[in-house]
């Protein structure tokens, strides 16, 4: 019998457990390294908290600028495939995401087709990957500490 | 669902679909009770499989009369990316399908979680072999008129020895219309903007034509561009195929094991699909079955999760609710209407007797027959994220309890007052025998094909026999 031997097509990033580093390495139009820096002052409280808490696969994510204002490093661990996600995400978030890299040169927009290929030539795959828990999920995390808080409280109640 | 077509609520004005150019399993319901049979041929030259194709045409049906059950039957027909090559269509043409189409489904076995005892290497051939080119569905209403049908099937290759059959599977609706395992099932499937039929009573807005046929927009507003050319691409769609084997027996002891009545083991198995075998779903009757309401088709698929968001009625694991969440996800960020798809599967075997729990080694189950524009959107995601996962509910190492490969250490929450019941050791009740992705052309699609001219187009390539 003859079987099928395309090979899937590969993609960048490794997998610890069930968490995925996603690394992005990206040049920064002329000018967006100071609005980025603008934007993101206010860190990631209220409703950009609330929006980015809201996608519940996020454990962390970071931007580092570097190389004098030219490119910008995006760093994340997230549960999953972002793949998979990507066409929920532009239409449920589409502005936070174009938040994220409105500001790389080349950035096609979330709405683009080429969207996906665009995150993929700039990804990088980290040589080295550590997670203290890898098999535990963001969902996970945080039912985790809702359960300690309440087994807390029992605690304490009963104790008082 | 309920099978019997409506025809008084039939609106023709509403129509906005090429419906004369869509092949009928794409947008009719099958008759029922049903009989029919799958025939997979191979393709071994090109000349010999455009006779065929020329042949066959006159007898696939459309859509158009769908409103008009006369048939005594009607054929599918699809071809998998091996088959269109087959047929010699050209190479460019070929690489503008969907990558997930092109490698087909064996080859996508990582992305779809189709390992251990589901893994390619264990399906049934031509299964994930490059043997399986065309597939032909035939669906009638009894006995006499599946033969009818078939013959012509058989007429337009059995003198042509380059076009042999390489499987046959002969499938027939169980009675009540239930699934092996006692299940009414096929209660949902989403209103197809645009093509007059009558809405079926349910959850949630029609959606966009471009969801499940190629040549009109989307739920994204895109029109589809692939595959080239046009006259290729208008009013297909794309297939996945899955046969499976049903472990009646190993459910029933579960089942058994895990219950101290027989209203429990009731319960238990209601909570892992979400529907009680009537067919009512728990949301609607979270205590017992309502048989009336299970019958009921104007009622049966009419609900919403939001007043059950803690999963009490209808676990979040449970079956119905994993591959079609309705409003259940609309804290998340997860855009329901991008993994929508039709569903048109059959059964296959004989039921097991009631109250049988040792295996009869029958083999039996059901096909699982995606219809959607998407197969990585749709198919895969639901398969990956919502089927084979537990992520999106907050219970990680959870799977589909029914059809989920959890290896025999499958886990099932069963969310409570005061506290949840949580299920272990659940068996794999569903192994996967084989699956393809195919793709299902439009008539004037299948003349291209064919080599024959059509209306309107460029000179055709596969003309040259």
């Amino acid at each position: 019998m003859n079987h099928t031997t395309t090979a899937p097509v590969a993609r960048p990033g490794t997998k610890a457990g069930q968490s995925n580093e996603f690394t992005l390495i990206c040049g920064i139009k002329p000018g967006g390294a100071e609005r980025m820096r603008k934007l993101l002052a206010g860190g990631f409280d209220g409703e950009r908290q609330k929006n980015t808490d809201r996608i519940g696969t996020v454990h962390d994510l970071r931007f580092v600028i570097f190389d004098n204002d030219t490119r910008v490093i995006f760093a994340s661990t997230f549960d999953g495939s972002w793949e998979s996600y990507i066409d929920d995400f532009a239409t449920i978030i589409p502005d936070e995401i174009d938040l994220l890299f409105h500001e790389c040169t080349g950035y096609p927009g979330i709405h683009s087709p080429g969207i996906k290929d665009w995150i993929v030539s700039q990804q990088v795959t980290a040589v080295g990957f550590y997670s203290a828990y890898p098999d535990a999920s963001v969902r996970e995390v945080w039912k985790a500490l809702r359960t300690q808080k309440a087994f807390d409280d029992l605690l304490d109640s009963a104790a008082s | 669902m309920d099978t019997k077509t409506d025809t008084s609520t039939f609106a023709r004005d509403a129509v906005a679909l090429d419906v004369s150019d869509i092949q009928a399993t794409v947008l009719r319901p099958r008759p029922s009770p049903y009989r029919g049979e799958y025939v997979v041929l191979r393709i071994d030259d090109a000349v010999q499989g455009r006779e065929m194709l020329r042949r066959i045409i006159p007898h696939v049906a459309t859509a158009n009369d769908w409103w008009e059950p006369t048939l005594p039957g009607w054929l599918g027909i699809a071809f998998t990316y091996q088959g269109l090559r087959a047929l010699g269509v050209p190479q460019a043409s070929l690489d503008s399908f969907p990558p997930e189409f092109r490698e087909g489904m064996a080859a996508r076995a990582f992305a779809i979680n189709d390992l251990g005892g589901n893994a390619p290497s264990n399906w049934e051939y031509p299964f994930g072999t490059t043997d399986m080119h065309v597939a032909l569905a035939i669906y009638a209403r009894d006995d006499q008129s599946l033969e009818l049908v078939l013959d012509r099937a058989r007429q337009s290759h059995n003198d042509l020895p380059e076009v042999p059959v390489i499987y046959r599977m002969k499938f027939s609706e169980l009675p009540g219309g239930r699934n092996p395992f006692g299940f009414k099932d096929g209660l949902h499937n989403p209103h197809v903007e645009g093509s007059g039929a009558p809405a079926h009573p349910g959850f949630g807005p029609s959606i966009k034509a471009g969801e499940f046929i190629l040549g009109y927009p989307d739920e994204l507003g895109e029109t589809a561009t692939s595959p080239q050319p046009d006259v290729l691409r208008r009013n297909g769609t794309f297939l996945a195929f899955r046969k499976f084997h049903t472990r009646v027996a190993a459910f029933r002891e579960y089942l058994i094991e895990h219950a101290s009545s027989a209203e429990e083991q009731e319960l238990i198995a209601a909570k892992m699909v979400g529907r009680w075998r009537s067919g009512a779903p728990l949301v609607l009757s979270p205590e017992q079955d309502d048989a009336t309401l299970g019958a009921d088709a104007e009622r049966n698929d009419i609900f919403s999760y939001a007043n059950d968001m803690q999963g009490l009625k209808c676990p979040f694991s449970a079956h119905i609710r994993r591959v079609n969440p309705r409003d259940a996800l609309s804290n998340d960020v997860a855009a329901v209407n991008l993994h929508h798809f039709l569903r048109r599967g059959t059964n296959y075997g004989p039921a097991l007797p009631e109250g049988v729990v040792e295996d009869d080694g029958e083999e039996r189950g059901g096909v699982f027959l995606f219809v959607g524009a998407h197969l990585r959107r749709q198919f895969e995601f639901v398969q990956s994220q919502w089927m084979t996962d537990g992520n999106f509910i907050g219970h990680a190492e959870e799977q589909d309890p029914i059809v989920g490969n959890a290896e025999g250490d499958g886990i099932f929450t069963i969310p409570k007052r005061p506290v949840r019941r949580r299920l272990h050791g659940l068996p794999q009740f569903v192994a996967v025998r084989g699956g393809e992705y195919c793709f299902m052309p439009g008539l004037r699609a299948l003349r291209w094909l064919a080599g024959m001219d059509v209306e309107n187009g460029e000179p055709n390539p596969l003309n040259r026999s």
